[in-house]
């Protein structure tokens, strides 16, 4: 498991009600990586924040990630 | 400087926005230009798939007035931070992002990221109600969890800081983050260093179940960019004064608007003002 993966996982399991229900997947493109986070209908609220906010903030972080790794990555809330 | 019949293209959230952000730009009122709406722009959902709109504005010929007051922002704010040249015809934005480029100290945050979800306030002071050290070992925790997975090696250090506010305002928390290269953490505008701040705020405050005033730190870049913005809200009031015009400064987070707000607090000449919406408020200074 990659640590973007992880970190993805533990930024949305820290803001959710139940962490538990936290899934993310990790697609390999074929120019970027994407991570795809699902969570329940009643925490999508919590991981998009208004205006986006909270997403916002979790791509800026991951984003920080890729650069380390010298990955493109994508963040998508499914 | 600005020529004054040329048209000029703003985006914003809205249609009304944009408009109203050109028309400060251009220093003219409504009735002194023609309106071209070239996207609606789209709202989108939670924020995603949204579209910014974009206007228009084109000077009607009679009304040369004069763009005096913006053009003088733009350029001592470009001159006190010794950029080399800025093109005039720039839009704000872009001015903002040149000045970004040459320095990172100067930059100015238009996305508030560090407000709470509600927070219109401009003096945001939570009352401590949980233990103090509770906060600090969880929010040092929970950043360096976060730095750890983000591929950061650097040290966390909580103190509370007197240094970071006026005189007889309660101190905040700050999380001290210390390193190499941690450049990367400050990021354009400060996004990463608000969104850090803003994930361990949201992070810390569920747990404790009330919002906390967390301030994370890398480098003391706190500290430089308050001084930064005293010093130019000082010549930003000379210039309100001297000219006898409002000044209307760029568009800040509600952390940054408030620096603006308390240098100015005690100045004899000038009173300030918070105008616009969400992360287009600027802060206005205006000559008593």
């Amino acid at each position: 498991m990659s640590s973007m993966k992880e970190l993805v996982e533990f930024m949305a399991k820290a803001v959710v009600n139940d962490p538990d229900s936290v899934i993310v997947r990790e697609i390999e493109g074929s120019s970027a990586t994407i991570f795809e986070l699902s969570v329940t209908p009643e925490d999508m609220g919590r991981v998009i924040g208004k205006q986006g906010r909270v997403a916002n903030a979790m791509r800026t972080l991951l984003r920080v990630a890729a650069v380390k790794e010298g990955k493109r990555v994508t963040l998508e809330i499914v | 400087m600005l020529n004054q019949n040329e048209s000029l293209d703003v985006s914003a959230k809205t249609v009304e926005e944009a408009i109203d952000q050109g028309l400060e730009q251009l220093n003219l009122t409504r009735d002194q230009v023609e309106i071209e709406v070239i996207n609606e722009g789209k709202r989108g959902i939670f924020g995603i798939g949204s579209e910014e709109a974009v206007v228009r504005l084109t000077p009607k010929p009679q009304t040369v007035v004069s763009s005096q007051s913006h053009n003088d922002i733009q350029s001592a704010e470009a001159a006190s931070d010794v950029l080399p040249e800025v093109p005039a015809t720039l839009e704000k934005e872009d001015v903002v992002e040149a000045v970004d480029a040459v320095d990172v100290e100067a930059e100015s945050s238009t996305e508030a990221i560090a407000q709470p979800p509600d927070a219109e306030a401009e003096i945001p002071l939570d009352e401590e109600t949980e233990p103090e050290q509770d906060v600090a070992a969880s929010a040092k925790a929970y950043l360096e969890e976060l730095l750890d997975h983000m591929g950061i090696e650097a040290e966390v250090t909580p103190r509370i800081a007197p240094d970071l506010v006026d005189p007889g305002e309660e101190p905040p928390l700050v999380l001290d983050v210390t390193g190499k290269d941690l450049g990367i953490l400050i990021g354009r505008r400060s996004e990463t260093l608000q969104a850090l701040q803003y994930m361990v705020r949201l992070m810390v405050s569920k747990d404790m179940q009330s919002w906390q005033r967390i301030v994370v730190d890398v480098e003391s870049y706190r500290a430089r960019r308050r001084r930064s913005l005293s010093q130019m809200a000082k010549r930003m009031a000379e210039r309100a004064v001297s000219s006898g015009e409002r000044v209307v400064m760029e568009s800040m987070s509600a952390y940054d608007r408030r620096i603006i707000h308390v240098a100015l607090r005690d100045h004899p000449d000038v009173f300030t003002k918070s105008i616009g919406r969400e992360s287009n408020r600027k802060v206005t200074i205006i000559p008593k």
